[in-house]
């Protein structure tokens, strides 16, 4: 592949190797973007209805609110498990926003921005379960948290799992295989 | 709530998001010196084969997951090649929070500059500033 631009020193290592699929680095940012604005609808309609939760399960279940937010967090499962370049917003990308876009000066690994899926994915279900628990704004806050997440990550280029990941690692809640043989 | 209260919320969501980002961008990867310690690190004990440099070494720390360390990685390594006396080493922490509570990272990148004797002189956290941290190193190699 010839590149007519050289490649930033900077973004050298995180070009996909050859022989590995790479993504086109300014996907992921699209999707958080997608995904911050779908959560500020989430909030807008949370806030719209009542402000004591509803009575029954099924009734919190049934709100539009968290029905798109569970939308939301469905997809955060899919991006975690499939990987962002077999994602619905990957495609939306593909198709809709790079044939208008100039061609990517490089690839990168898709791993990153996967595993960032999975922070999206723990933050949204914090949110469904204490929804369904009937937490008043349980929905709102998560759903806040999330929004300022995929919003840093989309206009600012802000890692938020390289931030808490060290965290979470000495505080001993992220175990890795590797740990039990070490 | 109000359809006028609700719209105010979410700007000020929107808001409160921006100057979040905009502060972390004026703060990220910024060279904060450090007061000489008693301690002294050796880098072939954190790394096998690593080889600290004569006037410096830039110690970076990176997770498994994390792209800014794939870019710092990039960076310090180009750097390391352009002034001689200095090397690059970069520790991967993924599966050794042991290290991790030693140095006290908090996230990642985290990169260390050591001087000669292996004492820890700045810590820069985040993406380190390309401009800043070339200076940094110019004087340090106009002080050797």
């Amino acid at each position: 592949m010839t590149a007519s631009k050289p490649i930033p020193a900077s973004k050298q290592a995180l070009v996909v190797q050859p022989g590995d699929r790479g993504i086109d680095p300014r996907g992921p940012r699209f999707s958080a973007g997608i995904t911050a604005v779908l959560l500020l609808l989430v909030i807008g309609l949370s806030l719209s209805g009542a402000t004591a939760p509803a009575a029954t399960l099924r009734e919190r279940a049934g709100q539009p609110a968290f029905i798109l937010f569970a939308v939301i967090t469905v997809l955060f499962v899919w991006g975690a498990s499939a990987g962002v370049s077999r994602h619905p917003y990957g495609w939306l990308y593909r198709t809709l926003v790079r044939p208008r876009l100039g061609a990517p000066t490089h690839l990168e690994d898709p791993t990153p921005p996967t595993f960032s899926q999975g922070v999206g994915l723990v933050v949204t279900l914090f949110g469904v379960v204490l929804h369904l628990a009937g937490v008043p704004y349980g929905l709102v806050i998560f759903a806040a948290v999330a929004f300022i997440a995929a919003f840093l990550n989309s206009v600012f280029d802000y890692c938020l799992g390289c931030q808490i990941y060290l965290l979470l690692l000495r505080a001993g809640v992220i175990r890795l295989k590797a740990d039990a043989s070490a | 709530m109000s359809p006028l209260a609700i719209t105010a919320t979410l700007i000020a969501l929107v808001g409160a998001s921006t100057l979040i980002g905009l502060v972390w961008r004026a703060t990220t990867g910024r060279i904060h010196e450090v007061v000489p310690s008693n301690e002294r690190i050796h880098v072939s004990e954190l790394l096998a084969g690593a080889v600290a440099g004569s006037s410096a070494t830039l110690l970076q720390f990176s997770t498994e997951f994390c792209s800014p360390c794939r870019t710092t990685n990039s960076l310090l390594g180009e750097l390391a090649t352009e002034f001689p006396g200095i090397t690059h080493v970069d520790v991967d922490v993924t599966s050794r929070p042991a290290l991790a509570d030693r140095f006290s990272l908090l996230q990642s990148p985290t990169t260390f500059i050591l001087d000669s004797t292996g004492t820890v002189r700045a810590r820069i956290s985040g993406a380190p500033r390309i401009a800043d941290l070339r200076a940094e190193l110019s004087r340090i190699r106009e002080a050797a």
